[in-house]
């Protein structure tokens, strides 16, 4: 892309461009650091999760005054526009991703996890992992200009969805069997629908990517497999 | 350059409404040097078109051809085709004087004449009716009342057109367009002279004479023309890079040179 005619713009921008970065490392490292520490009860690691989300906040009000100050001082048109619009939203969902891997590192010291079935901590493990690429694919995919990377990544959130399914299966499986476990499994439950929304966040960030990046949306619909809200009332 | 436009083109010029002005495959020339190559283009009915591009880029000319105001100068020419309401005013036998009540244009600086208020608009109204002194009053003030001048002047109709403001007596020349009763108001950066307030104002009455007027506004200020105007056209160079609904062309524009250009890339 051209460099602007006024260089200030360019740095302007560029300043936004490193805040999402920034932002998305700090909420791939706090997702990874919380399912870690909840993984291996590790109340330090938890612990220095939830007081990054205070600097995950920081930057995003850092984001929102650079970007309403440069749309007051510039008024971006077109992929700038987009670009800055699109950065807001960004930083919004990273945000609320910050938020949920601050609720997996505040239930770590309750959960107790030795108390818990093996199996499960390797389900939930899975399932991380793949929470985990997602969130640091997109803001990958982003700084490459890769829309068609992107879109690919906001369909494979599928396969969260279909983890939590069976994760949220089995949870309820190991109340039923012993009723000691019930406390853990709840607060594991929680842990796995803030993981299942953080994958939701990451697909409203490869589609704002994807329209900063194109100008045009990505189809409305997209496929849905968490069926826990369906088979819930059964169970 | 046809093949350039946007499919888009066609929802935003022709099914919408139908089109007032059909530019089609017009040339423009100084002298032997070429200043529009081309164009074809067409401007829906009731509806506001923005003309944007950097200086020398053809813009002005284009709106010129409109009203054939170009031939007051030596050696311009155009060739090709502008249908107004399907008729080709480029034709010689083409009556320029009734082409003009048609197609009323307003200028980058105010021009009032040197006369009061109320003769500004009477008369250019006098020079193609004959009208009683009560006709002429109504007229007088309901072109003042629909170019929103009408509440700061009624009570000075006799004082210089010249005293009024910058921004009063642009309105004034919009009032005096609009007198004549035209089908189509070409306004030719009609506020870049202005301050904001005033630019206000007439962004304001031009939303409001769309529902009446076919208008085709040339800026260089390109968030007035995203304010303003249905649809926009990016001209470099004498040609017509792109031709879209205004969102379009400000949000996701088709070409990078207009791309390029809105956003400050340029050169």
């Amino acid at each position: 892309m051209a460099e602007h005619t006024v260089a200030a713009f360019d740095e302007d921008l560029g300043q936004i461009s490193r805040l999402i970065s920034d932002m998305g490392d700090l909420a791939g490292s706090m997702v990874g650091g919380a399912t870690k520490a909840l993984l291996n009860s590790d109340n330090a690691l938890a612990q220095r999760v939830v007081s990054d989300d205070a600097i995950m906040d920081a930057r995003q009000r850092e984001l929102d005054d650079r970007a309403i100050t440069l749309i007051a001082k510039r008024q971006p048109m077109a992929d700038d526009l987009r670009h800055v619009v699109g950065s807001i939203r960004m930083a919004g969902d990273l945000e609320r991703i910050g938020d949920l891997a601050k609720n997996i590192a505040k239930r770590v010291g309750t959960v107790g996890l030795s108390a818990t079935p093996r199996d499960l901590s390797h389900s939930i493990d899975a399932m991380a992992q793949l929470v985990l690429i997602q969130v640091q694919g997109v803001i990958e995919e982003y700084a490459a200009r890769d829309a068609a990377a992107l879109a690919k990544l906001r369909a494979d959130d599928e396969r969260i969805d279909v983890k939590y399914t069976s994760v949220f299966r089995e949870l309820l499986t190991y109340m039923m069997e012993d009723p000691r476990n019930i406390t853990a499994c709840t607060h594991l439950l929680f842990c796995a629908k803030n993981l299942e929304r953080i994958g939701d966040h990451v697909t409203n960030i490869a589609e704002n990517a994807y329209y900063v990046l194109t100008g045009t949306q990505l189809p409305a619909n997209r496929p849905k497999q968490d069926e826990t809200a369906m088979s819930a009332p059964a169970a | 350059m046809s093949q350039m436009l946007s499919p888009d083109m066609t929802i935003a010029a022709e099914a919408v409404t139908k089109a007032k002005i059909e530019v089609k495959n017009l040339n423009f020339y100084y002298g032997q040097s070429k200043a529009l190559k081309d164009i074809t283009l067409s401007l829906p009915e009731r509806s506001v078109t923005a003309f944007i591009g950097p200086s020398g880029c053809g813009k002005s000319t284009l709106l010129r051809v409109f009203n054939r105001i170009y031939e007051l100068y030596p050696k311009q020419t155009a060739e090709g085709q502008v249908l107004l309401d399907g008729q080709n005013i480029l034709d010689r036998s083409q009556d320029l004087n009734l082409l003009r009540t048609k197609i009323g244009m307003v200028f980058q600086k105010p021009t009032p004449f040197p006369m009061s208020i109320y003769e500004n608009i009477a008369f250019g109204v006098r020079l193609y009716e004959k009208i009683s002194k009560a006709e002429m009053d109504g007229r007088v003030e309901q072109a003042l009342k629909r170019a929103a001048l009408w509440t700061e002047v009624k009570d000075k109709l006799n004082a210089s057109g010249l005293s009024l403001s910058g921004g009063q007596q642009q309105r004034l020349c919009i009032a005096r367009t609009v007198a004549v009763k035209p089908e189509v108001i070409l306004l030719d950066e009609p506020a870049s002279a202005l301050d904001p307030l005033s630019t206000a104002k007439i962004e304001e009455l031009i939303d409001e004479l769309q529902a009446d007027y076919t208008i085709v506004i040339v800026t260089h200020n390109m968030q007035q023309a995203a304010r303003v105007s249905k649809q926009t056209a990016f001209m470099y160079l004498g040609e017509l890079v792109e031709f879209d609904r205004t969102e379009k062309i400000f949000t996701s524009p088709r070409e990078k040179r207009t791309q390029d250009y809105i956003t400050g890339r340029f050169g």
